[in-house]
């Protein structure tokens, strides 16, 4: 079965280096990347194609992050949904407010690549 | 070079639009990959040949049906181009932000470290994230031996104990030259001292602060590696970083060090004293040299008798009790505690560190111990400790004396003996100085003129006086 990672972020430049780190899963193993540019592209995305994992902006048009979150997570459909906020804010109550959403975990920007791939394999089940 | 696979490409993103263009065509088309495997079209047929889809000069597929499929096949090498140079700058572009983050990370993370080996650690640690090595090492000058000694290491680099000369080998020039260097075939490089370690390649940056080179950052391959100058420059910027972290780690571990013969020295000096020759930069001198010091000596009368009835470990207790309480005036008035002899205590007045006052220091302290001793708390010392006090000033020989084993800091010289003499005639609960502390701080205390008495190996007679307190 095609496993499914999302990204949802507004800025076109760090959708593209998230697509990019996470490239090789697609390469190496069944999974497909899919991206979406707001909240609320991101949301019918997640009820659509049911990805596993998540890569989540929070401060987004539309729909922020910490919405998309808490609709998501908010509901037990979506159980195997792994999200993941990823984002500049990096204070310990923006922190603490990611996980009260339901969030798996709480990144700050810039990312490091390798952890990002890492987490992915890692809730995909491909780590080595 | 990124590989493009024509199934993948065809899946995720040409096949809609290349369905819209062969609907438009209106013709059957057949696209295969390189093993013939239909990809898009008819499953009955499967052909052999066609037209080829071509990366790079390769063929990764065929493209067959009619008159439409070399235009069709030519569309989709030029799209798989157009991937690939997308992938390609994709690529370069994450290879870039993980630089970026990479920096950010490490100037974060070095800077919490002030462990010399830690930062060594994790500078490797980082550099190795960027740049194909199979070892690594960060070495330093040792500023004694004044050679290049490896501080951490990662793969054989960890093994080898070869110490290096700076100006030796690569690195020891790198060291000297200052300048940051791609060696990608290291065996026809003159400079290169064969070791245990099989290098092919290797790029190495000198650890510069402000003004020197202090150690370099080494990265080598066992596989021929060709470095480039993008890996030099990250590896210029870690080494800068790791630079001045590694500064920050030596002075931080100086001061440490610095701290703890503070605290060695306190036991012996007073703490004003002790800040003055930690300050002192070459004014304060340990060696020998004539001085003009007072030296107070003092004395418990008839210890040994008075404690014969005393177990040992009661006598120690005592004895800590009131050395505790006379080194502390004795350093409340800028002495320096030379030594413990028996119950006997020897403390100078004017050295290390110059005193403008010495005799006038040394006798308010005998008048304070005295003081001292008959308000303890404990009623032992108060009743049975009663000491006899003596002091001279004059120039003696202080400096460190003695073997290289084992020194000393003391002082020698006649006067101090007229000190111990004074002491030893002096009574119980007496303080008893020498003409010239009387006369240096006869406006200062009482005196009280004992007249000229000869004393034991002394040709001359000397000349006390009792302090009055």
């Amino acid at each position: 079965m095609v496993q499914k990672v999302l990204i949802v972020d507004d800025e076109t430049h760090i959708r593209a280096l998230l697509e990019q780190t996470l490239e090789e899963l697609e390469e190496d193993y069944d999974v497909e990347i899919l991206s979406a540019s707001d909240g609320r592209e991101g949301l019918s995305l997640i009820q659509k194609e049911r990805p596993q994992v998540v890569f989540l902006d929070i401060m987004m048009p539309e729909m922020n992050g910490y919405e998309v979150c808490q609709k998501v997570k908010g509901s037990p459909e979506f159980d195997e949904t792994n999200v993941i906020l990823l984002t500049a804010k990096g204070q310990e109550v923006d922190r603490e407010q990611g996980i009260m959403c339901g969030a798996l975990k709480y990144m700050t920007k810039p990312f490091d690549p390798d952890e990002v791939l890492m987490i992915a394999k890692e809730l995909l089940g491909l780590d080595e | 070079m990124p590989a493009i696979s024509l199934e993948k490409f065809i899946k995720k993103g040409a096949s809609p639009v290349l369905i819209e263009i062969i609907n438009a065509m209106d013709t059957s088309i057949t696209i295969q990959d390189a093993d013939y495997r239909i990809l898009l079209g008819d499953d009955d047929q499967r052909l052999l040949g066609g037209y080829p889809v071509e990366l790079s000069g390769q063929v990764i597929g065929w493209v067959s049906g009619g008159d439409k499929a070399p235009s069709v096949a030519s569309l989709l090498t030029y799209l798989a181009g157009k991937e690939l140079e997308k992938k390609t700058l994709g690529r370069e572009t994450l290879d870039k932000y993980k630089e970026i983050n990479l920096l950010y990370n490490i100037s974060e993370r070095i800077a919490a470290s002030l462990e010399l080996k830690e930062v060594a650690r994790l500078i490797i640690e980082v550099a190795r994230r960027s740049i194909k090595a199979s070892n690594a090492s960060v070495m330093l000058i040792n500023e004694e031996t004044e050679r290049l000694e490896i501080i951490a290491a990662f793969g054989k680099e960890n093994d080898e104990k070869t110490i290096l000369m700076t100006g030796d080998g690569i690195a020891g020039t790198i060291l000297l030259s200052g300048n940051a260097e791609i060696i990608n075939d290291v065996l026809s490089d003159p400079r290169y001292i064969e070791g245990a370690n099989n290098v092919k390649s290797m790029i190495c940056a000198p650890l510069k602060t402000k003004d020197r080179s202090i150690g370099v950052l080494n990265m080598s391959s066992n596989e021929p590696v060709f470095y480039t100058a993008a890996d030099l420059k990250l590896l210029t910027t870690l080494a800068s970083q790791a630079a001045s972290a590694i500064e920050n780690a030596i002075l931080h571990k100086k001061k440490l060090k610095e701290e703890r013969i503070k605290s060695n020295l306190e036991r012996y000096v007073a703490s004003q004293i002790v800040d003055i020759i930690m300050e002192a930069k070459g004014d304060i001198s340990l060696d020998s040299e004539m001085k003009n010091i007072a030296i107070l000596f003092s004395d418990i009368r008839n210890f040994t008798a008075t404690c014969e009835s005393l177990a040992p470990k009661e006598i120690v207790g005592y004895l800590n009790e009131y050395f505790t309480q006379m080194v502390d005036v004795i350093f409340t008035h800028e002495g320096t505690v030379n030594k413990f002899v028996g119950d006997m205590i020897v403390a100078l007045f004017g050295a290390p560190a110059h005193l403008s006052n010495n005799e006038r220091q040394a006798v308010q302290a005998a008048i304070e111990m005295q003081k001292r001793i008959n308000s303890t708390p404990d009623s032992w010392i108060r009743e049975h400790f009663n000491t006899g006090i003596g002091i001279n000033s004059g120039e003696v020989v202080v400096g460190n004396i003695g073997s290289p084993q084992h020194m000393d800091y003391t002082a020698i010289g006649d006067e101090v003996n007229i000190a111990s003499r004074l002491q030893a005639i002096a009574k119980g609960g007496q303080i008893l100085v020498s003409r010239n502390v009387f006369d240096t701080t006869k406006e200062f205390f009482k005196f009280n003129s004992m007249g000229k008495v000869k004393v034991k190996g002394k040709k001359r007679s000397i000349e006390p006086f009792e302090v009055l307190y």
